[in-house]
């Protein structure tokens, strides 16, 4: 190697190795400094780096480049090796394998000490009951936004979307429903025999492929036909809100079950039911 | 002889207790060969280092509980908000912990270099070989190194109880549920019951914590100790065979190169968590079941299982009363048959080639066309679900509908490993009839000449036909204990 190159790689070590104190050095300022998260950072990076540099220039271009060879040891069994560890299989089955009761008895007792161990794990989780096909929606529960407030058959304009839970349970995850006001002329004859009032049409927000808040309500006014889409934003399953929540685009097999809605007695939005099948994505047994 | 000096005396008032003096230089003598793809198995090594040192130092400030709360802290936008204990001490940790959001970062940082460095050392086995017998034992071993991180990296994204992770969670949850049989149970006693419940961060913790980092550093030591015991594979060259290794010795060449690429890694994330921000939770707010964000994108790891859950076809299976769901396909069928063909290589290998013998020299990717446009071909398929995964994105940046992109990119999966399969088999063959580098350059001996000159003797044969040692410092080391044991 040139000398020149050897000249070169000890002038980065040293450089390197005092950039890594001063890095120190600054590490050890920017914690006292307002800028903590950074220069605390780029002192340790530097001091880090520093060290790093100088152990690689130092090890690799200069005294210590170094080119040997060794020999493999070898891996494989000899047969004389082999014939020793059969002797021990033979030796075993000869002792141990006189006692076959003995060790059956050891074999069954440690599967009962597995099966002891089953209990604790059962307490990880209850068995479910049905919690998954109920919900909190009953019939003549008061739609409410997140906020606590009911919301009245005029409240709003179309083409809206709101959150809303039912009346005393606000926040429960499995019964958040979107609402929407759509022009009652749009809506196909299934989403009305679903439960549809003046326009307004209330869906299970959970998406019913993995789960996610259906989140997103786009209209595309750009002729010749105005779409409605209902967009969850993980996976991108598209449902058409005038349809009965049908999937028409995305991962999404099965639709969003509707929530049945009517008027109550001062104009409020209310349940008629819960849904009719469990929301969310399917398990195994849900077919 | 001189008097021996203090390194020398203590450790051998340690080896002479312990039976291990010969072992100790037989240590530091062993050869390592080096390659800049060698490199990768250590970059992944160190960057485990900074996650456990950075990783004890969060656990420090985290606290793993679904209490909730109401967040009072520094951040303006969240306060008076309702959020987990878990959101609450990561906040604190990102606000008002000095140098506690550095380290956060840092973790982040890390475990996204983690897995990265993992994939690449995985090509650079899968590319050269060196899967084969005798190494095969270690390829499973690996595997299941790259199925820990996956679960390191996915429980500790979850820890934080934020909006996006929160998320995540909850198509975790559907995909449990949709399992053949178990799903339902299975379910209920990973969550601690419906979702979301109230168990699941706390925990997510203690497996985050000990679980998978114990299991990690068990096979990491397996790995490295298989490794050491069967030594390392190296490439063809000048006076390598089959039988030998050449390169340097563990000390002091090896080690100062190899520490000093700890320090390396250790210094860029650091850099990293001080200049560039990652998982900023407090703009995606605390959890909350009626909210998912659009853009959300799991870390690049996960980004497969994501393409994948995004661009199956939305069909599900039912027979007689059950369900096989469309998440048993995109997110149990697809990465299984990822991984299954991942754990099939050696015995894939073996079958197509019938080659069973050992093999300790690397095979170049271009001699073995088949095996390597098999390589690229599954590359593109898994880029093809990694860019699935952010569909989203590119729709908007391209400005084209979401379903379009999803319908190329459903075709590309199915077009792009084939073509991709040809292109590169057919570029292997072709260059495989160029000169291998080791004969570009020809090693002749010189002599030099009295008055000054350098020439080439008469016989002078080219080093590398003669398949020897090339010349200087190789020819006259040919044994370690001949190199050091002379030098006194």
């Amino acid at each position: 190697m040139s000398d020149e190159l050897h000249r070169r790689a000890e002038f980065a070590a040293i450089a390197a190795f005092v950039v890594a104190m001063l890095g120190g050095v600054l590490a050890a300022y920017g914690y006292w400094s307002n800028h903590t998260e950074v220069w605390l950072g780029i002192g340790l990076a530097l001091a880090l780096g520093g060290i790093g540099v100088g152990l690689v220039s130092w090890a690799k271009y200069l005294d210590l480049d170094d080119h040997v060879v060794q020999q493999r040891e070898r891996l494989t069994t000899t047969p004389d090796e082999r014939d020793r560890f059969d002797e021990e299989v033979v030796h075993t089955e000869r002792t141990l394998g006189r006692r076959p009761l003995l060790a059956l008895l050891l074999g069954g007792s440690l599967a009962s000490l597995v099966v002891g161990f089953i209990g604790p794990i059962g307490s990880l989780g209850p068995k479910p009951r049905g919690e998954r096909s109920r919900t909190s929606w009953a019939a003549g529960k008061r739609l409410v936004t997140s906020d606590g407030l009911p919301i009245a058959a005029d409240s709003t304009g179309f083409d809206q979307l709101a959150t809303v839970f039912p009346e005393g349970a606000i926040g429960v995850d499995d019964s958040q429903v979107v609402l929407l006001r759509l022009r009652p002329e749009v809506l196909t004859e299934r989403t009305v025999a679903g439960g549809a009032v003046d326009g307004w049409v209330a869906y299970s927000k959970i998406c019913t492929h993995a789960g996610c808040s259906v989140g997103l309500f786009g209209v595309d006014s750009r002729p010749p036909e105005v779409i409605r889409e209902l967009v969850c934003p993980c996976h991108q399953s598209v449902f058409d809100p005038v349809d009965a929540a049908k999937p028409v685009g995305g991962p999404a097999p099965r639709s969003l079950p509707q929530l049945p809605i009517s008027l109550d007695g001062e104009g409020y939005l209310v349940a008629l039911s819960d849904f009719d099948r469990p929301v969310g994505p399917a398990a195994w047994d849900e077919a | 002889m001189s008097r021996r000096g203090l390194v020398e005396r203590y450790v051998d008032s340690v080896t002479s207790r312990t039976g291990t003096g010969s072992w100790l230089t037989r240590t530091l003598r062993k050869v390592f060969p080096t390659h800049f793809s060698f490199l990768w198995g250590e970059l992944a090594l160190y960057s485990f280092v900074v996650l456990l040192l950075t990783g004890t130092y969060l656990t420090f400030f985290f606290q793993g509980s679904q209490q909730e709360l109401t967040y009072t802290g520094s951040y303006e936008p969240l306060q008076g908000q309702r959020v987990s204990a878990a959101f609450n001490s990561v906040m604190r940790i990102s606000f008002e912990t000095k140098g506690g959001l550095l380290i956060r970062q840092m973790h982040h940082w890390a475990a996204l270099i983690f897995v990265g460095a993992i994939a690449l050392h995985l090509a650079r086995i899968y590319f050269t070989g060196a899967f084969r017998r005798p190494r095969d034992i270690n390829w499973y071993v690996g595997l299941v190194l790259l199925l820990l991180a996956l679960a390191a990296g996915f429980t500790g994204y979850s820890l934080p109880d934020d909006l996006l992770s929160g998320t995540g969670l909850r198509i975790t949850n559907a995909i449990v549920l949709a399992l053949p049989f178990v799903g339902e149970r299975l379910a209920y006693l990973v969550f601690g019951g419906e979702w979301p419940g109230t168990d699941i961060i706390g925990r997510l913790y203690p497996v985050h914590i000990l679980l998978i980092p114990g299991l990690i550093v068990a096979l990491l030591s397996l790995h490295l100790a298989l490794v050491w015991h069967q030594k390392h594979t190296q490439f063809r060259g000048p006076g390598r065979t089959e039988d030998n290794v050449v390169g340097e010795r563990v000390w002091p060449a090896f080690a100062m190169k190899s520490i000093g690429l700890f320090f390396l890694v250790a210094g860029v994330i650091a850099a990293m968590g001080a200049l560039f921000d990652i998982n900023s939770i407090w703009l995606y707010g605390p959890y909350d079941a009626a909210q998912a964000t659009s853009y959300a994108q799991p870390d690049w790891y996960i980004g497969f299982l994501e393409g994948s859950v995004r661009l199956f076809p939305p069909w599900e299976l039912r027979i007689g009363g059950y369900m096989i769901n469309n998440l048993v396909f995109s997110a149990v069928i697809v990465p299984g048959v990822i991984f299954g063909g991942l754990f099939a290589v050696p015995w894939l290998d073996r079958r197509l080639t019938g080659d069973l013998g050992d093999h300790h020299l690397l095979d170049r990717p271009r001699d073995t066309a088949n095996r390597t446009a098999i390589g690229v071909a599954s590359i593109v398929a898994v880029a093809v679900l990694f860019l699935g995964g952010a569909q989203d994105v590119i729709a908007d940046t391209l400005d084209i509908g979401v379903g379009r992109i999803t319908t190329v990119l459903q075709i590309l999966i199915l077009v792009a490993p084939p073509i991709a399969f040809v292109i590169t088999r057919r570029s292997c063959l072709a260059l495989q009839h160029r000169p291998p580098p080791d004969r570009t350059e020809r090693r002749v001996p010189v002599e030099r000449s009295a008055a000054g000159g350098y020439e080439e003797p008469e016989d002078g044969a080219d080093w590398m036909d003669s398949g020897g040692a090339a010349p200087g410092h190789f020819d006259d080391i040919t044994a370690p204990e001949h190199v050091r044991g002379g030098r006194r």
